[in-house]
């Protein structure tokens, strides 16, 4: 699996993120950290624990994050999350069950990609 | 010239009337000619007819004479003299046999002349003695008698002995005839009116006569009624008959009887002393020949008609011709004279007009060198005398091109040239022309299906900048001059195109007269409105000429006091389209222009090179819009402002945009003025480039082609560590690691030295820690825990340190005009979107370290 088909399966633009970074060993490089980026974490904890300000700002990172690695598909439902939940309200538990699966089908894309690579 | 003309004029009609005479003459003279020989072809026909005629009778005369003598002497044969018994026998034998013979009278002669008549009246011989003579010699005879009642009967006699009454024997044995016998043998009274014949004696008396000749004698006929015969008169000719006959020889002539033209021919009968006399008249063989003659001479007339028709016909066409030579001639002369006036008229003027700035040249020259420690009169002189020298090169330029033009050299050098360029490079070179006398300059073009053609760019260039020159000088301050350009298939082919180029404006205008020799060589409206206007009035005729060389049209239309314009068509060949693929990427733009046309002529050409672009028409819906577009996170990547909007301006709009909008999208103000003079408000207000009218699709890819590779997948060029920034310290507050992983990598590629704070808090106290002017900028995210970059900001600028203004760049994944405006309102210096991108950084970075 080659990085760009990474992106593909996980529903990112390799283009625009080259496009960015310019240099595909970059890109593997933020993109094998990604998994252990705590942001999801955080999002999940806090609406687990329904602490709204603190789950907005665990899904505005999250939003970040995709946008700096044009993980276009969690960016787009890390963003709908993150503006439902800026009023400090709670949110549709739709967008949260979309973030999660976006975020499970981006990590077990990096997943894959990543135990092909030499060690 | 009329001189000579009229010369020509006299010599042709004189050459004509003499030619005409000629022609009359030698026809006249042919008419005349042949009428004579057809009337010695009359004579010599009727001699030859007459002589045929009488010939004949002659012998058929002689014929039935011959006849009649011989059944005579046959009488004889069968009556032999020495047989004769008795006299009563033989009276009655030979009365018998001439009464089978049909003889009307049968006598003895008697050898001393008396006759013995056998039967029939007692006749006397009219002239025995040289009848009698021939029968006493044995002869036989033929003679002339008159009867008891006086009629004439012909005597024939055959010599023979028979006994006569009284027992003597007798010379000849005589038989007669009427007269009238011979004439009906001979058909002498059947003949017609035209030809008759007489038979007379040598004395001239009748023989046998026709109706007509009631007279008894020949000669007493001619002698009343000939009045002349072939030229003699009555009594010559009858000598000459006379002799004719003692010669018994033929005899012809002609006669006129009554008027009537006659031939005469006389011919000597055999066996007697007669002569047959035959007459016919010429009416006859007269009508036929002289009919002939008459045709002939009809024909020659007429052949001479046709002749002098003709000649006429040919004498008229080379007069005409001649005429139009000389006027052609007299015109060819005019306008060489007119040429030469005009030429002589524009040499004085030259000289006057080279005299002017030599003048200047040389005073400012002196002047100059009078004060030459005196900088600023120096410059001054100098300035002049480059305006003047410049004026006076433009003048001689003209003229080496109108000598070139004259003397056939000029020759055109087609190279593929770029409409777009060779458009800006006018627009370039009028502009300072026209903001010098304040006129409104508009540039339109539309329908360019082709940019790139063959043409020769030095001669188009100058019939451009002739016919825009010339608008600015005859326009006054403050009047409008537009320059158009577009294109059409043209006639000549798929390979070519038609464009078209006018330059109107609504200056003074030329009077209808100037408008007809505009193009002539050395015309220059004469009147006190242009004397002002300097120029050789040779830019027109080399325009004219370069166009025609180009086989294009040149037009003009213009209106005294309301203005002028100059239309120029050109077939020009399309050049290979070697043109590079112009595609750009796939940004969203806004057009913004009060020109429509303009407006959708840009989209139409910004989507040929991938573009998607809206368009309005001023500042304020321009704005309304890039704040939508910014709410549905779709935003412009490029602005495109026209600098003259109506309401707010270009340059307003773009201060707005920048200031309240707080966006960092690229703006570029479309001018077609030279933009120096705005450029240093233009750039204050946040204007990042310029781009010249008129829009061509090139002229927007190559103004546009540097804004790309920013954040598309576009083949772009590694961002190269610029002097400016490297060695900057700046701190860099981010909660996320991976977000300042990435920040840390990017930014540090391009030199600049980073310090991580994972919150608000983190970053005021490091910031609190470093040495004053340490760090250079910070970089704040918002959204942080501990303390957000609101909170951080506010506390950093409350600091009481000398650096506590650097300048603060918020970072964040929002865009949302609220949070720009927020970030603002906290003190930060400028807003950044996520995801970082490079050049967006390092261009704010600039832009706020410089300050």
């Amino acid at each position: 699996m080659t990085l760009k088909e990474c992106y593909d399966a996980l529903g990112g633009s390799y283009d625009d993120v080259m496009g960015r970074l310019r240099s595909e060993g970059l890109v593997q490089k933020f993109v094998l950290k990604f998994p252990s980026d705590p942001s999801f974490q955080l999002l999940e904890d806090s609406l687990a624990a329904e602490n709204w300000p603190e789950a907005f700002r665990g899904a505005h990172t999250l939003k970040g994050v995709c946008q700096n690695l044009s993980f276009t598909a969690l960016y787009r439902s890390s963003a709908a999350l993150c503006e439902a939940l800026r009023d400090g309200a709670a949110p549709d538990p739709a967008l949260a069950v979309q973030v999660a699966a976006d975020y499970r089908r981006t990590a077990d894309a990096i997943g894959v990609y990543g135990s092909q690579l030499p060690k | 010239m009329n001189v000579y003309k009229n010369k020509i004029t006299r010599f042709l009609t004189t050459s004509l009337i003499l030619v005409v005479l000629l022609c009359i003459c030698v026809f006249s003279f042919l008419a005349l000619h042949m009428g004579q020989v057809s009337t010695q072809t009359i004579n010599q026909v009727g001699t030859l007819y007459m002589s045929n005629m009488s010939q004949q009778l002659s012998m058929h005369f002689s014929t039935t004479i011959s006849l009649r003598l011989d059944q005579l002497s046959a009488m004889v044969t069968t009556t032999p003299p020495d047989s004769v018994l008795s006299y009563d026998e033989m009276c009655q034998a030979l009365s018998y046999q001439a009464h089978v013979r049909n003889f009307e009278y049968l006598a003895l002669y008697s050898p001393d002349g008396n006759l013995e008549m056998l039967y029939g009246d007692q006749l006397t011989v009219t002239d025995p003695p040289p009848f009698l003579e021939s029968l006493n010699n044995g002869e036989k005879k033929v003679a002339i008698s008159t009867n008891s009642a006086g009629d004439k009967v012909i005597l024939l006699g055959v010599s023979t002995t028979y006994p006569m009454a009284d027992g003597t024997p007798c010379t000849a044995l005589v038989a007669g005839l009427p007269v009238s016998y011979i004439s009906e043998t001979l058909s002498l009274e059947e003949n017609d009116d035209e030809v008759y014949s007489f038979i007379i004696r040598r004395d001239g008396s009748f023989i046998i006569r026709n109706a007509n000749a009631y007279r008894n004698s020949y000669f007493e006929r001619v002698r009343m009624l000939y009045s002349d015969v072939g030229g003699k008169n009555p009594e010559t000719y009858l000598t000459e008959l006379q002799q004719a006959m003692d010669a018994r020889e033929d005899y012809s002539s002609e006669c006129i009887i009554d008027g009537d033209r006659r031939h005469i021919y006389l011919t000597a009968l055999p066996y007697s002393e007669w002569y047959l006399l035959t007459t016919m008249p010429y009416s006859t063989m007269n009508s036929i020949v002289s009919g002939l003659s008459r045709q002939w001479g009809y024909s020659a007339l007429l052949g001479g008609a046709v002749l002098l028709a003709a000649l006429l016909l040919v004498f008229s066409q080379y007069f005409k011709l001649t005429r139009r030579q000389l006027e052609e001639l007299d015109h060819a002369w005019r306008n060489a004279d007119a040429a030469t006036k005009a030429k002589s008229e524009f040499l004085s003027n030259m000289s006057h007009d080279i005299r002017t700035p030599m003048n200047a040249i040389v005073g400012m020259t002196a002047i100059a060198t009078a004060n030459i420690d005196d900088k600023d009169q120096v410059q001054n002189c100098l300035k002049k005398i480059t305006l003047s020298s410049k004026h006076l090169l433009g003048l001689i330029n003209d003229v080496l091109d109108m000598s070139k033009i004259e003397s056939g050299k000029m020759t055109l050098s087609m190279d593929q040239i770029s409409l777009r360029e060779v458009m800006e490079s006018i627009v370039s070179i009028v502009q300072p022309q026209v903001r010098i006398k304040n006129q409104n300059f508009q540039v339109s073009i539309h329908d360019i299906s082709t940019e790139n053609v063959y043409c020769d760019s030095v001669r188009l260039n100058q019939v451009l900048l002739n016919l825009l020159s010339n608008a600015i000088k005859f326009t006054p301050d403050g009047g409008s001059i537009t320059m158009a350009l577009y294109e059409d298939a043209s006639p000549k082919g798929e390979d070519y195109v038609r464009i078209h180029l006018s330059v109107t404006d609504n200056g003074i205008g030329m009077t209808p007269e100037f408008q007809a020799k505009i193009f002539e060589s050395f015309a220059r409206e004469d009147n006190a409105r242009v004397h002002r206007t300097e120029g050789t009035g040779l830019g027109m005729t080399i325009t004219k000429y370069i166009v025609d060389a180009m086989e294009g049209t040149i037009e003009v239309g213009s209106e005294l006091g309301k203005g002028t314009q100059f239309r120029v068509t050109l077939d020009l060949e399309k050049a290979e389209a070697a043109e590079p693929e112009m595609i750009l990427p796939d940004w969203n733009m806004l057009v913004v222009d009060d020109d429509q046309l303009l407006c959708e002529s840009a989209v139409a050409s910004l989507k040929s090179i991938g573009i998607q672009a809206d368009w309005c028409q001023n500042g304020e819906s321009a704005i309304q819009k890039i704040l939508r577009r910014r709410e549905e996170h779709n935003p412009y990547h490029i602005i495109l402002l026209d600098w003259k909007l109506p309401g707010i301006d270009g340059i307003e709009t773009a201060r707005r945009i920048r200031n309240t909008l707080k966006s960092e999208v690229p703006i570029l103000l479309i001018s077609a003025y030279d933009w120096s003079e705005i450029e240093e408000e233009a750039r204050a207000a946040g204007i990042n480039g310029f781009i010249s009218k008129p829009l061509f699709k090139s002229t927007l890819y190559h103004s546009l082609r540097e804004y790309a590779g920013q954040d598309t997948a576009a083949p772009a060029e590694p961002v190269q560590p610029t002097d400016e920034l490297s060695g900057c310290r700046v701190l860099l507050a981010e909660d996320n690691e991976l977000n300042w992983e990435i920040a840390r990598e990017l930014l540090q590629s391009v030199g600049l030295e980073l310090d991580w704070a994972e919150n608000g808090q983190l970053c005021v106290e490091m910031f609190q820690k470093s040495a004053p002017g340490y760090y250079d900028a910070i970089l704040m995210d918002i959204r942080m825990p501990v303390m957000t970059g609101y909170e951080a900001t506010r506390a950093i600028r409350a600091l009481d340190r000398p650096d506590a203004g650097l300048p603060i760049i918020a970072m964040t994944a929002d865009a949302f005009a609220e949070d720009v405006k927020k970030s603002l309102d906290a003190g930060m210096n400028a807003h950044i979107a996520k995801p970082i991108d490079l050049r967006e950084v390092i261009l704010l970075l600039k832009r706020h370290l410089s300050k």
